[in-house]
Order: structure tokens, then C-alpha cells, then sequence
């Protein structure tokens, strides 16, 4: 255990290193070259601005977080549903599989306009848009991983006079589960993209909102404070589902569930 | 200790003119077979000719086109609860320990899994793998994997074991093992044994009578009863009445080639 640990540590090290390196030498370079901090503020600057406006970065943080993880929460299940009558359902499969195919073709960043002229410029818009976003893939995903059960698999348990219903439990369910998490690992980032992007077309609060607002005025130190927070609030989001896949799939050795979250 | 066809009652399994096609393709012709209780019979034939398609038929999960097949004088209509079955690969569930892979036809025959428990674990202990029950498959040898499946498929006490070439995937040092462990735990645990396999020496060694069955369309061709005393351990494939039976079914394998 204490090896594994200290292993992993040793692993980290050299992309943290080479981090550090890298925003010493951009804070070296903004000093050095008296870099106006309106064109590009140093990290120093960044965390400065990021302790002193805290809670005005907060208060525009958690509308967003809320709106990420709830359309995120949406798709998942709708995408779970639908992938489930999509592969039960050889008439559904038919007709809605190649809608749903069809329908990323439209870049759905671009109907956030749309949504703002029929919802408003509330949270209706950013939610729909977060939801719409992640759906396709939550689908796919997950209907790869429900088709995706061993024709072997399922005679064995037919011999053993499974039922459908028993078959979907027992085995094609845990049997998806990692192509599902896959697909909430991408949704999860996507969420926040269209949140954003629905925050940057017309809203009252937001980080989308915060970043465009502080561009207007020209303070930038505030809008990589607000880069920087939505950077790490999507790290922790992406991590919590990566453990929450780690406790779920224990049978697949974690380097199995490196290879799906590359792949 | 050598049991005589002429001693047993009657037959478990009856299969009757059986036919199957596919669409057009006729893969099994006019198949007719009786198997007695306990009795240990082999389907000998190449890969590919049918030899899976009529276990699955027995099985329940495959219709046969023509015929008729019967356990117990009750028509094959489906899938039965006194059937085992063990197949090419051990299709274990990568997620469930191998108690609970075991315990699977339980689960599915909604059994009470308390009484079952014990003999999941009895049967393991025979199988010599009750220390690895609370691992997973994927810690488990090619070999001990299968002999999961085979404790799987006798866990729920089925009259009949179907065995559809359980050891071709093994190499040929696990696969005489196998062959030794399977005869232990058939003799503790008395069951009609239909084993399909492509090994003309893991069929002598196996079974009370061993059946070729012909090229596509699959017919049954002929029928060889293995008179070799019971126990039998692994010395008995270097005796001469052993290797007589072998070439004895290598020419009837060729035979039914030329035909």
C-alpha cells in the first residue's frame, strides 16, 4: 500500500515539476520584461486577485457549478433511459439512433442564442444547453456498453433460465457500467462548455457571465482568476466521477480504467 | 468397477430424428441418440460440424427445426432448470467473486442461496479452488477459471451436464488435468454427461460411449462404448486397450470423412 502510494507520488512529480517550472518562468518573464498586467498578469497576480475577490468569484462560481452538474445529472439519466429502449427496442433503434447521430451534425454551442430568445436569459437557457451538449455522448456511450455484452454471456445465462429482466440486472447493467462512466468523464467537462457558452451569450450571473463582464473592463487579472477557478472546479468534478468509477468497476485493474478514460 | 449399457434404466435423454437448419443450410440431419442416468457420453466430431448446435438444442436455447428431444420423458421446449451447462470459454462474470459465480444459477433459479452456499463451497473444495472463492476471475489460471464454470454449471444438482468442448482453450498439460479433475468430481457427484469435444483421446478417456458425428450435415455415425475400468487416472492413456480404442476411433473419424 505505503509503495503503491509512494509510487504514484514519484509519477506525479515530474508533470507537477514541470508545471512549477513553467509558471516560474512566466512570473519570471512578466517581472523581467514589465509585462502591463491588462496584457498578461503574472500567477503572483492571479492568486492575489483570487484571495481578494473571493466571494464575488464564489457567488458567480456556484450558479455555474449548480447548472454544470444538474445538466450533467439530466443526461445522464435521459442518456441511461434512452440507451436502454434504444437496445431493447429494435423499432426505437431504428428510428431514433440515426436522429440522434444525425442531430451532431448541428453544433449545439450554436443554439444557445436560440435558447436565450425562448427561455430567457435566466438559468433555463445554460441547463438545456449543458444537457443538450453531453446528451450524445452519455447515449452513445452508453449504448455501447449495454450492446456490448459477450453472446457467450448471455447463452450461459439463458441455459441457466435467466430472464430478460435478470440479464438486464445481473449482467448487462455492471457490464455497461464502464462505458457509462466513460461517458459521464466526457459529459462532465462538456457541461461546463455549455454552460459558459450560454453564460457568455446573455445572463445575470455566472462564471461565463464574471469573465465576460471583466473583459469589458478590461481587468484581466479578474478574468484568468475566473479561468483559473473554473479550471479547478472541473478538476474536481472530473476527479469525483474518476473515483466514484474506481469504487464502482473494482474489477477492472486501474490501468484498464486509464486505458478507457484515454480511449 | 466397469459399467455395462445393459445395466441401466431408462434413458434421461432422448433425442428423436432431429433436424435443424439454418434458413437453408442444413447443419443437423436425422440425429438420434439415448443416454441413460449417469451415464458419460462424448460427441466426437470436427470443429464445426453441428456438435454445439445439437447440445444447445438440448439445452433449450437453440430450436430444432424436426424431431423430438426429451429429458426425463418431458419435451424440450425451452430452457430447463435440470440442466447444466459448460461451454468453450468459462463466461465468467468478471465482477462477481467465484462463490458468487458460482451462485449465479442460483440467483437466476431464485434457490435459497444460504442452503446453496454450502454446497457452492463443498463443490469447490473438490474442485481443490474453496481457497480463491472470495477472489475475482481475473486472479484466477485458464484452468481454475473453467473448473469455476464447472462448479457453476453443478451447483443447483442438474440431472444433466452439457459440456460443449470445455478444454479446448486450454493448453495440453491443464487440459489432461482437467480431464482427471473432471472424472473426480464426476465420480463424487454422479450425473448424465453429454461432453462434445475434438480430442479422440479426452473422449476415450472421459466416457462410457463415445459417439462420432459425420461433416455437415452432422449425422451421428457411430457409436464406440469405452469398456476401460472406472476409476481411471492418467496412467490408463499409456495402455494398450486405451490406444486400441483411440485407433479404433480415429478410422471410424476417417470413414465418416470419406463418406
Amino acid at each position: 500500500m505505503l509503495n503503491n502510494a509512494r509510487i504514484k507520488l514519484l509519477e506525479l512529480s515530474w508533470p507537477v515539476g514541470i508545471s512549477l517550472m513553467l509558471l516560474a518562468a512566466w512570473e519570471g518573464v512578466v517581472r523581467g520584461l514589465g509585462v502591463r498586467s491588462i496584457i498578461l498578469p503574472s500567477p503572483s497576480q492571479i492568486i492575489e486577485t483570487l484571495i481578494e475577490r473571493r466571494e464575488l468569484l464564489l457567488a458567480n462560481l456556484w450558479p455555474s457549478l449548480a447548472l454544470t452538474v444538474l445538466g450533467f445529472a439530466l443526461s445522464v439519466v435521459g442518456g441511461v433511459l434512452v440507451a436502454v429502449l434504444i437496445t431493447y427496442s429494435s423499432l426505437l433503434r431504428r428510428s431514433l439512433y440515426p436522429i440522434i447521430v444525425v442531430s451532431q451534425v448541428v453544433p449545439k454551442i450554436s443554439i444557445a442564442p436560440l435558447f436565450i430568445v425562448w427561455f430567457g436569459t435566466g438559468m433555463m437557457p445554460s441547463l438545456l444547453l449543458a444537457f443538450l451538449i453531453t446528451f450524445f455522448p452519455m447515449t452513445i456511450n452508453s449504448a455501447l456498453g449495454f450492446r456490448s455484452i459477450d453472446e457467450e454471456i448471455h447463452l450461459m445465462a439463458r441455459t441457466f433460465m435467466g430472464s430478460p429482466w435478470q440479464i438486464f440486472w445481473k449482467i448487462r447493467m455492471p457490464n455497461a457500467l464502464p462505458h457509462i462512466f466513460s461517458g459521464m468523464k466526457i459529459s462532465i467537462t462538456l457541461a461546463i462548455i455549455g454552460v459558459i457558452v450560454s453564460e457568455f451569450v446573455a445572463s445575470q450571473a455566472g462564471i461565463g457571465y464574471l469573465i465576460k463582464l471583466a473583459g469589458g473592463l478590461l481587468d484581466t487579472p479578474l478574468m484568468m482568476a475566473a479561468i483559473t477557478v473554473l479550471s479547478i472546479a472541473g478538476l474536481v468534478l472530473y476527479g469525483l466521477i474518476a473515483l466514484v468509477e474506481q469504487r464502482s468497476i473494482y474489477w477492472q485493474s486501474s490501468s484498464d480504467i486509464g486505458a478507457i478514460a484515454g480511449g | 468397477m466397469s459399467r455395462k449399457l445393459t445395466e441401466c434404466s431408462a434413458p434421461v435423454l432422448r433425442i428423436k430424428n432431429v433436424q435443424k437448419f439454418y434458413s437453408d443450410l442444413e447443419a443437423i440431419r436425422n440425429v438420434s441418440l439415448e443416454v441413460a442416468a449417469n451415464e458419460f457420453v462424448s460427441i466426437l466430431g470436427p470443429s464445426g460440424c453441428g456438435k454445439s448446435t445439437l447440445l444447445m438444442m438440448i439445452a433449450g436455447v437453440v430450436d430444432k427445426t424436426a424431431g423430438e428431444i426429451s429429458i426425463n420423458n418431458v419435451p424440450v421446449t425451452g430452457p430447463r432448470r435440470d440442466i447444466g451447462a459448460v461451454f468453450q470459454q468459462p463466461v465468467l462474470l468478471p465482477w462477481r467473486t467465484v462463490l458468487d459465480n458460482v451462485l449465479f444459477p442460483v440467483e437466476l433459479l431464485k434457490l435459497p442461496r444460504a442452503k446453496y452456499k454450502e454446497r457452492a463451497m463443498e463443490l469447490l473444495r473438490m474442485a481443490k479452488i474453496e481457497d480463491f472463492a472470495s477472489n475475482l476471475p481475473r486472479q484466477l489460471s485458464g484452468g481454475m477459471r473453467q473448473r469455476t464454470a464447472i462448479c457453476r454449471a453443478l451447483v443447483h444438482n442438474p440431472s444433466i451436464l452439457l459440456m460443449d468442448e470445455p478444454f479446448s482453450a486450454l493448453d495440453a498439460i491443464t487440459r489432461d488435468a482437467m480431464g482427471v479433475e473432471l472424472l473426480r468430481i464426476w465420480q463424487a457427484n454422479r450425473k448424465t454427461v453429454i461432453f462434445v469435444t475434438h480430442s479422440i483421446r479426452e473422449a476415450v478417456f472421459l466416457s462410457d460411449r463415445v459417439i462420432v458425428m459425420g461433416r455437415r450435415p452432422a449425422i451421428l455415425m457411430e457409436e464406440t462404448p469405452i469398456g476401460l475400468p472406472r476409476p481411471r487416472d492418467i496412467a490408463i492413456m499409456e495402455s494398450e486397450p486405451f490406444n486400441a480404442y483411440v485407433r479404433q476411433l480415429r478410422k471410424a473419424i476417417e470413414v465418416s470423412h470419406a463418406q
